[in-house]
């Protein structure tokens, strides 16, 4: 059977995970008639994956979804169990925030935030195909045969295309344990004009927490204060808070593990995609560094209403017999009761370098990729992806110009820069080390850096966009106010100036020049005699106190930002025959073609690109009459 | 929008050595004030005036004519500065040197040109040029920096990119792998790593200052007979109209040595005429020594009267010579044997037939002492190649410092992390690998990271 569906939507949203649900939620806050097509209403925000939200790079992430009006952050507020800043010794712009999640809570947050989304409808039945006219999707087709017409359809499909579980030596096809994979889609997505290969991903066996004996093990609990994940979120919105415990393998753990890696299908080659460096298997622990004689595991509860625990450390897809044998060898899990074995999963991506910063697809018109499809692993860099090709896929319909932040905007710009211009081998998660200017992308300022931006774009409301207003002024206020307050040496007392500032105040100095001297800090400075009170908001005595301890780095690495951002404004026509460039050497070429950047900036940031193949390409591009800003 | 040049470039703009002028090119929005601290004064523009330039303490490095070209009326379309002084490279190496610590940047070769390309001072026939300069001179600046960092000191340079790289490595894991016990900023291996980066790379410019071939120039050792014609080959190698005595101070001059210029390459000519068994024990010290100077001599002339060849005498002497410099034979006096100046490949290698007194052939034995040691007096100079490298190494001892003062100070991971970055960066400039690096990778072939 083949019919039309009566209705047809300006965008289209495939897949109800992390990037679909911000996909979907952004378009319709810019007010564009929007469907959600999930195969089952039922998992729509489900973590496929370990129960938490955010970590090093990945909590910088949440913000930023956040101050751009996503939904990630607010959830976890509501369906996080443990909340811990980590680095919390280490300076601010690497301090991150990590929250252990309740599954069916988180899931229930996303669920009620996409229910309530004025123009975004749901629909439940798996996608088939694509409808594709003249290089331009129009349409999709669902397994039943219904075709639903669209101005743009952004595809976020998981890990379900072509998916494949393996356990030991036995697999089947699967997008999920659980769950059917997209294999008809696979195959449609297989026969377009883009770069396609595999990789793995897997998890751990689940285990029944009542069968652990918890005395055995270290107990990790969370900070206290909770910290919050959104910039309009609060604790008090948390629900009941746990203690997470910590054990670790030992050598019979990995002689185990050593013995059943003749079953191992990916030491015996069955399964071919490339897996994550940063988050092996415990195989791949074991025997790529064999001198180790213990790996930790973090035991982290699935949520406050059922016992199963997610022992995160030991993903594996060695077989059941092994995984049962492994697991009962670790300290506390003598007795281990495993719930569901684990398994890894391989699935097809497609090479990101085929997108354009605003996740469309360079060679389909109005269809936009965004999550694990592009190469990616993670929630958070999922959920980024997801508001940005939404948010676009809106723009486009609308007839606006794409949006996506800069490297030095947003850990968000990081993550599509790196995606569209180096590709990826590996499932790409986010690290601060990936952020050139990691000073400036910080947690704390996330909402200084996006705000503005979010509420010109549209995806800010007001009631957020107010209490930025307030903070924003109160931050500058008080900044203000410490330029204009100037302490005197011969006011000072002595002791008050050595407790404070190490030393005797030499000459008249204003707070500010105060603050920014090494080892003074805001608090200590706002109990000198003279200083004042200080701001009242501790977000923003906070912020004071970063922004001026990191004011001169920032300064130094504002020129070479100018520089980018000029590069960056400047587009490379896509016509562009790189062989016509006189001067590149065929390496250049090559690598530039692969890419296809569409901009200056992005060619200088190609791999292996040299600062001279710049300048002859901008030669080149001012020959053919491109308009170029001087003296770039 | 007005675009504004972000930064102030400057190059030597002359070929080096050639004449008796060289002129320092400044372009970008620093220049009057660069000028103004240079000379004392912002030049009236495009007129020239004599000034005097001086150097950060007021004394004097130079002195010659000053022409300012407010944008958009100059070669770039931006604000130009003119310094003319004399032509010696090193003279000018000092200027371009004072230029930079007043706020300039030493050009990348066809910089220059790129800009007045961009700012439409060039039209499009000569656009072609400029993409051949740009191909040319990256290529240049490549063999510069192979010239201008010598076998031991470009090894001992990707040695400390390499110890860098390590460091970020253990920096990079511990900020974003919290959670993985290894947690080395709270040890003290990263200090005294840090310290032992931070000796090498002193050291490393200390020699590149000081140590430097180029700088000091190349050693040629002139040996033959006493009627082979020696001295009036030396002499007509000096008194080349395009010849320049340098003037490196600190250099004692012992009589066995000529110190010349060819093209701006700073030539030292060894004169071994004592070259003889001796019973004078004060002759025999000097004799030593000259022996010395051959070992560490780039190349050996061996000068041989054209009409009788290579005698006995000299055999001795290249016999000598067998596991020392590589050397040539120069075939003198071919104005008697009515011979044409060439250079042919003969039983010792290379033989240069000249002839000293007519001056025949002396620009090919010029051109072919240069070619032996890779210089290439057109394009770029190596001194600016060089004075490029200088400001690298000197911007990575400035981070490394700074980050050593953040770890002790403030145990500050990040901001060592970015101080280390930034060492690595200005390194990469010298190596001219621009860093994709998979510092990531790196990690995670050492550490067992991940849950």
């Amino acid at each position: 059977m083949n019919m039309n569906f009566q209705d047809g939507f300006d965008v289209i949203v495939i897949g109800g995970g992390h990037a679909g649900t911000e996909a979907a939620l952004a378009a319709a806050r810019l007010g564009v008639r929007t469907l959600l097509l999930t195969q089952s209403i039922e998992t729509i925000g489900q973590m496929s994956c370990n129960p938490a939200i955010g970590g090093i790079g990945k909590g910088h992430l949440v913000k930023e979804i956040d101050a751009l009006g996503g939904v990630m952050a607010r959830a976890t507020d509501r369906a996080g169990i443990q909340f811990r800043i980590l680095n919390a010794s280490k300076g601010p712009a690497v301090r991150a925030t990590r929250a252990q999640a309740d599954r069916v809570l988180y899931r229930q947050a996303i669920r009620a935030a996409v229910e309530g989304q004025p123009n975004l409808f749901i629909f439940q039945q798996a996608v088939d195909d694509l409808i594709v006219e003249n290089g331009r999707v129009t349409g999709v087709v669902t397994q039943m045969g219904l075709r639903f017409a669209a101005r743009a359809v952004v595809l976020t499909v998981g890990t379900f295309l072509g998916g494949r579980i393996h356990v030991g030596l036995s697999n089947y096809q699967g997008g999920r344990a659980g769950d059917p994979p997209a294999n008809a889609l696979a195959s449609r997505l297989r026969e377009l004009p883009l770069r396609v290969a595999r990789l793995k991903t897997g998890t751990p066996p689940r285990i029944d927490g009542r069968t652990i004996d918890y005395r055995q093990l270290a107990a990790q609990p969370g900070d206290t204060p909770a910290p919050v994940f959104s910039y309009i979120g609060s604790a008090a919105e948390h629900p009941a808070q746990i203690v997470c415990h910590i054990t670790a393998t030992n050598e019979q753990t990995h002689e185990i593990v050593r013995s059943g890696l003749d079953r191992s299908p990916m030491y015996t080659g069955v399964i071919e995609g490339v897996g994550p460096r940063y988050c092996p298997s415990i195989e791949d622990k074991i025997v790529r560094f064999s001198e180790r004689d213990s790996h930790q595991i973090f035991v982290e509860p699935e949520g406050l209403n059922t016992h199963e625990v997610y022992p995160n450390g030991i993903s594996t897809s060695l077989p059941f017999d092994v995984q049962y044998a492994l697991v009962r060898s670790i300290r506390g899990f003598e007795n281990a009761h495993i719930t569901r074995p684990g398994y890894a999963i391989e699935y097809d991506y497609f090479d990101p370098r085929d997108l354009k910063a605003s996740l469309e697809t360079k060679h389909i018109d109005g269809l936009f990729f965004a999550g694990q499809i592009n190469g990616t692993t993670g929630y958070e860099e999922a959920a980024a992806q997801g508001l940005i090709a939404g948010l676009n896929a809106a723009r486009r319909v609308n007839g606006l110009e794409a949006w996506c932040p800069r490297r030095d905007e947003a850990y968000i710009g990081v993550l599509i820069d790196d995606l569209i211009t180096r590709g990826t081998l590996e499932p790409y998660r986010m690290f601060t080390s990936r952020a050139e200017y990691r000073l400036l992308l910080r947690e704390d300022n996330a909402d200084l850096r996006l705000t503005s931006r979010g509420r010109e774009l549209g995806m800010v409301d007001d009631e957020r966009w107010r209490l930025f207003e307030q903070k924003r002024e109160a931050l500058e206020r008080e900044q203000q106010r410490l330029r204009n307050t100037c302490l005197h040496p011969g006011r000072l007392p002595v002791a008050d100036a050595e407790r404070v500032l190490g030393a005797p105040l030499s000459r008249n100095q204003n707070l500010m020049e105060l603050l920014r001297r090494p080892g003074v800090h805001y608090e200590s400075l706002m109990t000198l005699p003279g200083a004042g009170d200080g701001a009242a908001d501790p977000a923003v005595r906070q912020q004071v106190d970063i922004q001026a301890k990191y004011a001169g780095y920032i300064d130094r690495q504002e020129d070479e930002i100018v520089r980018q951002r000029r590069n960056d404004e400047l587009r490379i026509p896509a016509d562009v025959d790189y062989n016509d460039v006189r001067g590149l050497s065929s390496e250049v070429r090559q690598k530039l073609s692969a890419v296809a950047p569409q901009t200056l900036g992005q060619a200088s940031r190609v791999p292996g690109v040299t600062p001279a193949a710049i300048s002859l390409l901008l030669v080149h591009l001012k020959k053919r009459g491109h308009r170029l800003p001087k003296s770039a | 929008m007005t675009q504004h040049p972000l930064d102030t470039i400057v190059a030597v703009a002359t070929p080096p050595g050639r004449g008796g002028i060289g002129i320092v090119r400044v372009s970008g929005p620093r220049a009057a004030a660069i000028a103004a601290a240079l000379t004392g004064h912002i030049p009236a523009p495009r007129r020239a005036q004599l000034a005097v330039f001086r150097a950060a303490d007021g004394s004097a490095l130079d002195q010659g004519l000053v022409l300012m070209f407010p944008a958009p009326h100059s070669f770039t379309g931006e604000d130009v500065l003119e310094l003319h002084g004399h032509g010696g490279p090193v003279v000018l190496d000092v200027l371009t040197k004072r230029v930079v610590a007043l706020g300039a940047r030493v050009a990348r070769p066809g910089e220059f040109s790129e800009r007045a390309f961009l700012n439409d001072k060039l039209d499009l026939t000569q656009a072609e040029a400029i993409a051949d300069l740009i191909d040319a001179s990256s290529g240049q600046a490549a063999r510069s920096a192979v010239r201008s960092l010598q076998g031991e000191f470009s090894q001992t340079i990707h040695a400390l990119v390499e110890q860098l790289v390590q460091l970020r490595i253990y920096v990079e894991a511990a900020i974003d792998f919290p959670e993985d016990e290894i947690d080395f900023l709270s040890d003290g291996r990263i200090a005294t790593a840090l310290d032992a980066v931070a000796a090498r790379l002193q050291t490393l410019t200390a020699t590149a200052q000081q140590g430097c071939l180029l700088q000091e120039g190349i050693n040629v050792v002139i040996a033959g007979q006493p009627n082979a014609g020696k001295s009036s080959l030396l002499n007509r190698l000096a008194r080349r109209d395009a010849a320049i005595v340098t003037d490196i101070p600190g250099t004692t001059r012992d009589v066995l040595r000529e110190r010349i210029a060819i093209d701006g390459l700073p030539v030292h000519i060894i004169d071994t005429a004592g070259l003889r068994d001796s019973a004078d024990p004060i002759e025999r010290i000097g004799i030593q020594r000259a022996w010395d100077e051959i070992a560490r001599a780039d190349r050996v002339l061996v000068i041989v009267d054209d009409r009788g060849g290579v005698a006995r005498e000299d055999r001795a002497i290249i016999d000598k010579l067998r596991h020392g410099p590589a050397l040539t034979i120069v075939r003198n006096k071919i104005d008697l044997t009515g011979r044409q100046p060439e250079i042919v490949t003969g039983e010792f290698g290379t033989e240069v037939a000249l002839s000293a007194r007519s001056g025949a052939g002396i620009d090919q034995l010029c051109r072919h002492l240069a070619d032996c040691v890779g210089y290439q007096p057109d394009g770029e100079g190596v001194f600016i190649a060089r004075r490029r490298h200088l400001d690298a190494l000197r911007r990575a001892q400035a981070s490394l410092a700074n980050g050593r003062m953040q770890l002790t100070g403030q145990r500050a991971g990040e901001l060592l992390a970015e101080d280390l970055r930034q060492a690595q960066h200005a390194l990469g400039e010298i190596t001219g690998e621009v860093t994709s690096d998979d510092l990531l990778g790196r990690i995670f072939a050492s550490f067992c990271i991940g849950k």
